[in-house]
């Protein structure tokens, strides 16, 4: 971990498939124990990560892309830790009538990493999307 | 992947499915496909067991959820053993901890169970 300037980085690069999501958790655990977050804060990074990298395969199941991959870049620096999900999973275009199911777990997720992490932007890329998450340390 | 799955009935005939390990996008599914079969026998109450739950994500509650709607549409309850802070905490914040009735353990369960039937 740098004390200051430029972050660490781990970066992890998984098949976008259901048995893989658990590989990310299992980093992001790794990566957010070695910093100043609560027991909470911990499980909080790991959840929010894991419902990102599960949109992702979703999205991937949907646009028969389950061939591509999802990286998983951790920055790490002594007072946050900013997590980049970056997928090639196709465009996340709803069809009509598929919006807003309370039970649809992509809302639920969607939901869960809002309330997670401190900050989160969501932005299509071509042929995917880039979620950031940023969770800050010692508060 | 840790994960597995268990069904047994309580003294009432109630079934119980147990899970153990991470209930994700991966394992999901298997939980779905064991609460579609028992409420295709025509079950109208039951329990899922989180106990040994040790990670629960939004497939999971979706799947959750969706069981749920369908065992009110027969006037029926779908209960829920969930004693790990860690798990109850991701139905605390997305608020699912008030349409689930959620016991500490199985002999709640069986009596919260007993008072609705």
């Amino acid at each position: 971990m740098e004390a200051n300037g430029e972050p660490a980085v781990v970066e992890l690069r998984i098949p976008c498939k259901p048995e893989y999501v658990g590989v990310a958790r299992l980093a992001l655990l790794g990566v957010a124990s070695r910093m100043r977050f609560s027991y909470d804060q911990v499980e909080d990074v790991r959840l929010a990560v894991g419902e990102a990298c599960t949109t992702s395969v979703e999205w991937a199941t949907k646009n028969r892309r389950d061939d591509s991959e999802i990286t998983v870049r951790s920055s790490i620096t002594d007072d946050k830790l900013t997590v980049d999900i970056i997928d090639d999973a196709g465009e996340r275009e709803e069809s009509p009538g598929e919006q807003n199911k309370e039970s649809d777990p992509q809302n639920l997720g969607a939901l869960l990493i809002t309330l997670l992490v401190d900050e989160v932007t969501v932005t299509p890329r071509n042929g995917g999307t880039h979620v950031k998450m940023v969770k800050y340390a010692g508060q | 992947m840790n994960f597995k799955i268990d069904t047994y009935n309580m003294d009432s005939g109630v079934p119980v499915i147990t899970l153990d390990g991470e209930v994700d996008v991966y394992t999901a599914p298997q939980l779905k496909q064991q609460m579609v079969s028992l409420l295709e026998s025509g079950t109208t109450h039951m329990v899922i067991d989180l106990t040994n739950v040790e990670y629960f994500d939004s497939t999971a509650l979706g799947v959750l959820i969706g069981g749920l709607k369908r065992i009110r549409e027969r006037d029926g309850n779908l209960s829920l053993i969930c004693p790990s802070p860690r798990i109850r905490r991701v139905f605390e914040i997305t608020g699912l901890d008030k349409i689930f009735d959620i016991y500490d353990n199985a002999e709640e369960a069986r009596s919260g169970i007993a008072a609705l039937r």
